[in-house]
């Protein structure tokens, strides 16, 4: 008998009882944040981004952990934190506690410290805060060397490692106590929330931003946190026992989505004789990540692979040698693997290889939003969240504090659900520097093992040698003042010459410089917000410096220039409204005029939102509308209605259904955008200088669009009509598909999927391949995309129902207007994309096309 | 001579008569028999019956008197459910009081919307149904003072003078959907499923795309038109949430209402929940029992848990969630006559949806040929231009309108023999402790 089938064996008694196999809890998605850093943080940090994320919750559930304490705050020696089980039981019914103790604590565990958790003296207190949170015991315990040795004899346990034993009898002790003290009962009067060393899960009814506040959180500092706004849809919940997250032993999970087949992984538990005793997906997912990681030993690469296999085109572009362990990592564990829409977010600590992990993983088919961070300063930070706005909403709370953190991170990514590039999954891992000391190193790396890092390479950025001049700021100042620049393109296009071997200093003198600049006057005004702009849209060589801080910078000194500009109705060309002085929204004098809003405090959604007080000023003759500050808002540019002309500029975190049912107006927007972009577009433009997430311009009409980034999953899926859009990057996967937008040279639409990317210096790059997908075009009966694949690297295989062409001479015709619009926005020559390695070629040796083909099943083919 | 008109006869019961034509031809040239296309006709659920009797009623406004319009031969859903009356029919005055109007709107916010009638047209897309046959759905429900849905295939120009009538429907491909169609609208619908083909999408097959159809779906002539089967910005509560936020956003009219339509799984009243969270106004539970010819027949009837079953279901639970007085709940799915109507009534639900009954009224046969070739013999479900002359819109909004005089007055009825004088207090007052008890306590009994 193997180990495994001993721990298997030892568990046969746990589950007696017929546990049900139906889930008791429906939940849907949610709102799901993790951080990890190599220096310990503050709860309060996380509860910004909680906050960030209210309208994910509806208030019936939410939850963190932490990993990685300080001994300090928690009352104990470090080597008790890191060696002791931090166990940590729920009293709903606080009169159990002696029971509880005296049944499953004092007899086989050796407590070194016990203590309630600080909370407030009231849960009322808490704002909105409806049903009275639980106490917490926190107990420190190792398991009594007499019960271990017992337990380690009864079950024939001997060859194992000691601490592996004491891990399991720590997991089924804990499970015996629920089982005896919540699952079997009709009441519920105590649970673990908690057993791994050196962690812990708090969970509540209510938000997790009140769970912060009753819990003192605030201050309790963790390298590693995790976050979860809870949806469940059966009402009047009164125990936080459903809530996130869910713990295995070392690990702790918080999940989005939804199984399609929790009944058929629950039986594969069973058979392991795993019996969930709560009843909820997630609860599931880390008991099967427990069993992976803890009693199959897999290494986490295999155990990812096991929960989000690797299929079709995917599979087939691996190496041969995993082809083979995949292959049978999905033969043994495919009935267990979750099907449906999830992501996960699991928090673990590994104390027997010292090194602590946050680890996202989203399901194959990419159905749940998701983003990472990276920020890697003087500190380093990853972060993983369902909304961009939630990330920046941890880091600009971390910046406001500390000035080692920048409020931009370094880098934003989505990953690829089951694919052969990333895995779909990244891990930020936290390793000791020193021992007994907090700082730590954290490195991120994909399935796969390959390191993401934001660090560039010195001799890279330096390697052009073709220096000519340099301006000090106080020269660029002067030609400023001398109108030596007639326009800001040409400003900006003169200093790229030299920023890149600017000093940080430089750089925030010079943007200190343009905002001074912009007090002079109305023209000086405008021309140094377009300077700004440009320094923040385009990509160009900006030396060792980062470029995160370089934003950070002006974005501070734009929107000090959009303070400061006169109130609404002044007789100013900008003039300035925000939540106080909302009531005061009026018609602009004449409609040249433009209206800055400070978006920060308006609501997301609804009456108040930010949304419908720009379709307010719209109605009122505003064209021009520069809306900043924003930290998620949805919907903007929703409402405007048909043949709207109207600009809006949008500057920070913009929200989701931006520009969704657009039918004329423009929108710029200026940094990433996020998911359900566009969707049912009809006319107008949209600019992003940034990346675009799930679903953009699903169901879309028309409209020119153009994305300097990559977009996410399922881009103009189900697109009709004319839209045009230009994508400089590339896409997850499912690019148009169903795409039915007529016949291009007609009138009708077309994607052009330029597949680029800028390198540490600022130049353009191609990407590994302009299309890593398995989908591509699929099902469609119209429209087509224009690829620029000089290296013919796309092929056949990826489309269904497409072919590909040669563009004809009308084809070129078509698209270099495009391409030209897309140099003026972005400055992507069209030199540039036609030159390859050093040579210039013509666009139909650069470009290919897809165009569909007529299908049995959907035409009438055949019949 | 005049054709021969075989509705008039009353069968082998008119042998008493002094009239009878078989013993007074003197050439013994007449004989009675079923009529042949009454043999062919129908279905267990639409009866050749209930077909004769939604004919009826929709040339006369009136009850038949020899026809079965009460019940159909399905032995189940709703032909097994039967009223304990309490009175008597009466044509006396004392019913006129009675009132049949619903509140499409229970929430605090949005806008008081009453229908006179409670029930409302379901969706039925421009290109699965003709132009003429919407317009005879659109002015009926004005004349009803009710609403009708357009379907998940744009909002034809023609439309836009009953747009106080007319539900813009949201579905899965939001072919023809706009920021001016969400405008139009009082109530936008969304349509997650269909509860004749569940996990499915809206299909219209290449055929019935004549350029006409391409044009309003801005799509590829004679090109298959499969909508995805989950809105893929949807995959979870939340989002739900986040896409009826984004309705209200979208739509000039503050107050408008958002209705949610999915099909019944088991957990359906988990869904309702949900809905209810993300701020819907209606809920609408489509059962299994609908669908026209075009739903495949592996999904017809096979997939999602009986309408009459699932009703219960979800109004128990809003019940217990303390919520049921905050939604509106409808019906739909083989809702096939007034009786229909009052049972799913008094099993829970505030109202029912209508759709396979419109057509039925222009004369549709339920022949199932809905889908393929130029589409439907009696232009009804298709676009072709010759077909769609047969159905002249105030002709068809005329026996439309009939149909639901008639029903009306059977419901006034249904309600003055159970004693109640106003539609409300009807809803869940069949119910039993328990569906196989439902002869137990409710008002319904099996039969």
């Amino acid at each position: 008998m193997d180990c495994v089938e001993k721990i298997t064996r030892s568990r046969e008694k746990l589950g007696h009882r017929q546990i049900p196999t139906y889930k008791s809890e429906a939940e849907g998605g949610c709102g799901v944040v993790g951080l990890a850093c190599s220096t310990s943080v503050a709860g309060r940090h996380i509860l910004q981004s909680c906050l960030q994320m209210h309208n994910r919750g509806n208030g019936k559930g939410g939850g963190i952990a932490a990993v990685g304490l300080l001994p300090e705050q928690m009352g104990v020696p470090r080597a008790i934190l890191e060696e002791d089980y931090l166990l940590q039981v729920a009293y709903l019914d606080s009169s159990s506690r002696k029971l509880v103790e005296d049944s499953f604590i004092s007899p086989y565990l050796q407590v070194d410290y016990a203590e309630k958790i600080p909370s407030l003296d009231e849960y009322r207190k808490v704002p909105g805060l409806e049903v009275r949170p639980p106490d917490v015991i926190r107990y420190f315990v190792r398991v009594d060397e007499d019960v271990l040795d017992r337990f380690s004899k009864e079950y024939s346990l001997e060859e194992l490692g000691r601490h592996q034993v004491e891990d399991e009898f720590i997991y089924q002790n804990s499970f015996k106590l629920n089982q005896k003290f919540y699952a079997s009962l009709g009441e519920k009067r105590a649970f673990v929330l908690s057993h791994g060393k050196n962690m812990m899960v708090l969970k509540i009814v209510g938000y997790t931003e009140q769970l912060i506040q009753y819990y003192c959180l605030g201050d309790v500092e963790a390298n590693i946190w995790i976050g979860h706004q809870r949806y469940p849809t059966k009402g009047r919940v009164w125990h936080p026992g459903g809530a996130h997250p869910f713990v295995g032993l070392h690990e702790a999970l918080v999940h989005n989505g939804d199984f399609a087949n929790y009944v058929r992984v629950t039986k594969y538990l069973r058979q392991r004789n795993i019996h969930p005793q709560f009843l909820t997906d997630t609860e599931v997912s880390v008991l099967l990540f427990d069993l992976l990681s803890r009693i199959y030993k897999y290494p986490l690469e295999y155990i990812i692979e096991a929960l989000a296999p690797t299929t079709e085109r995917d599979f087939y572009m691996l190496p041969e040698k995993k082809k083979r362990i995949y292959k049978a990592i999905q033969l043994s564990h495919m009935t267990g693997s979750p099907d449906g829409p999830w992501f996960f977010i699991i928090a673990g600590n590994d104390p027997y290889k010292r090194q602590q992990q946050l680890i996202g993983i989203t399901d194959t088919s990419m159905l749940r939003p998701q983003v990472f961070a990276l920020q890697e300063g003087d500190v380093k930070i990853g972060v993983i969240a369902s909304e961009k706005q939630a990330i920046d909403a941890v880091l600009k709370s971390l910046s406001d504090e500390d000035d080692r953190f920048l409020p931009i991170a370094d880098k934003y990514w989505n990953a690829r659900g089951g694919s052969h590039t990333d895995g779909g999954a990244f891990i930020f891992t936290l390793t000791d520097i020193k021992e007994d000391e907090t700082e730590k190193e954290l490195r991120c790396t994909d399935k796969f093992g390959k390191v993401v890092t934001t660090i560039k390479n010195p001799r890279q950025v330096y390697s052009k040698s073709s220096l000519t001049f340099e301006y000090p700021v106080d020269i660029v100042e002067k030609k400023l003042s001398t109108n030596s620049f007639k326009t800001p393109l040409e400003m900006f296009n003169r200093l790229i010459d030299f920023l890149y071997i600017y000093q940080n200093n430089d750089f925030l003198d010079l943007v200190d410089m343009l905002r001074r600049y912009s007090t002079r006057g109305n023209q000086e005004k405008s021309f140094a917000i377009e300077v700004l702009t440009l320094l923040m849209d385009r990509r160009y060589n900006i030396g060792d410096k980062r470029r995160s801080m370089m934003l950070t910078k002006i974005q501070q000194e734009l929107d000090e220039i959009f303070s400061s500009t006169p109130r609404i109705g002044s007789d100013s060309n900008y003039q300035f409204i925000d939540w106080q002085s909302r009531n005061l929204l009026q018609s602009p004098q004449d409609p040249d005029r433009t209206l800055i809003i400070n978006v920060e405090d308006f609501y997301p959604e609804g009456p108040d939102s930010a949304s419908r007080f720009i379709v307010a000023a719209y109605n009122l003759g505003w064209k021009k509308v520069i809306a900043y500050g924003l930290r998620g808002q949805r919907f903007l540019g929703c409402g405007l209605g048909p043949k709207s002309d109207i600009r809006v500029d949008l500057y920070g975190s913009s929200g989701d259904y931006l520009g969704s049912g657009l039918d004329g107006a423009e929108i710029y927007v200026h940094g990433n955008s996020q998911d359900q972009v566009g969707q049912i577009f009809r006319r107008g433009r949209l600019v992003v200088y940034g990346d675009v997430g799930q679903t953009f311009m699903y169901g879309a009409k028309g409209g020119e669009v153009y994305v300097l980034g990559n977009a996410a999953g399922r881009p103009l899926i189900n697109a009709v009509g004319k839209p045009r859009v230009v994508i400089n990057g590339t896409c997850l996967d499912y690019l148009a598909e169903s795409f039915m937008a007529g016949d291009p040279l007609g009138g009708g639409g077309f994607v052009i999927l330029n597949g680029i990317r800028y390198n540490d210096r600022g130049e353009i790059v191609e990407q590994e391949t302009p299309y890593p997908g398995g989908n591509l075009f699929s099902l469609a009966s119209g429209g087509a995309i224009y690829f620029r694949d000089p290296y013919k690297l796309v092929t056949e295989d990826q489309l269904n129902s497409g072919k590909i062409v040669q563009l004809s001479f009308e084809d070129c015709e078509l698209i270099l207007p495009y391409l030209r619009e897309n140099e003026r926005l972005y400055g992507i020559s069209v030199d540039r994309l036609l030159t390859v390695d050093g040579k210039k070629k013509t666009i139909d040796e650069v470009y290919r096309k897809v165009i569909p083909i007529p299908l049995k099943a959907l035409s009438m083919i055949g019949q | 001579m005049d054709r021969a008109n075989s509705s008039n006869c009353i069968g082998p019961k008119c042998k008493e008569n002094s009239f009878y034509c078989v013993s007074l031809c003197p050439y013994n040239a007449i004989h009675i028999e079923p009529n042949s296309d009454y043999m062919v006709l129908g279905d267990p659920i639409w009866t050749p019956d209930l077909l004769l009797a939604t004919w009826y009623q929709a040339e006369t406004g009136e009850s038949p008197l020899s026809i079965e319009y009460q019940i159909g031969d399905s032995g189940g859903g709703f032909d097994k459910l039967k009223f304990k009356f309490r009175k008597e029919s009466s044509d006396g005055k004392e019913k006129e009081n009675i009132r049949t109007s619903i509140e499409l709107n229970k929430r605090s916010y949005g806008a008081r919307i009453e229908i006179s009638v409670p029930w409302y047209g379901a969706g039925m897309s421009f290109g699965s149904i003709s132009l003429n046959m919407m317009l005879a759905r659109a002015k009926a429900s004005q004349a009803w003072n009710t609403f009708v849905s357009t379907g998940e295939g744009g909002y034809p120009e023609e439309l836009v003078p009953y747009k106080d009538h007319i539900i813009t429907q949201l579905a899965t491909g939001q072919f023809g959907v706009t920021e001016q169609t969400i405008g139009y609208a009082r109530i936008v619908e969304i349509k997650y499923a269909q509860g004749a083909k569940p996990g499915l999408g809206g299909h219209l097959l290449a055929d019935k795309v004549t350029p006409d159809v391409a044009i309003i779906r801005e799509s590829v002539p004679w090109n298959s038109l499969f909508s995805p089967f989950p809105f893929h910005s949807v995959y979870s509560v939340e989002d739900h949430k986040k896409h009826v936020d984004w309705i209200r956003a979208m739509s000039p009219n503050p107050d408008v209402l958002i209705s949610a339509k999915v099909s019944s799984p088991t957990d359906v009243e988990m869904v309702a929940v949900g809905c209810y969270h993300a701020g819907v106004n209606i809920f609408n539970v489509d059962g299994s029992y609908g669908g026209t010819g075009a739903a495949p027949d592996i999904a017809k009837k096979n997939i999602a848990m009986p309408i009459e079953y699932a009703i219960q279901k979800v109004h128990r639970f809003l019940v217990d969630e303390g919520i049921r007085d905050e939604i509106t709940f409808m019906a739909s799915g083989g809702i096939r006559n007034a009786y229909d109507i009052a049972k799913a009534i008094a099993l829970g639900a505030d109202g029912v949806i209508i759709g396979t009954a419109d057509l039925v009224a222009c004369g549709c046969t339920r022949c199932g040929n809905c889908e393929a070739g130029r589409g439907c013999p009696h232009g009804i479900a298709t676009t072709d231009h010759e077909l769609v002359e047969l159905i002249q819109p105030d002709w068809g909004a005329q026996r439309i309108s009939n149909l639901y005089y008639s029903w009306h007055n059977q419901l006034v009825d249904i309600l003055w023999r159970l004693g109640f004088d106003d539609i409300r207090d009807l809803r869940g007052a069949g119910l039993s402790q328990k569906y196989e008890e439902y002869g137990g306590k409710g008002l319904l009994q099996s039969g």
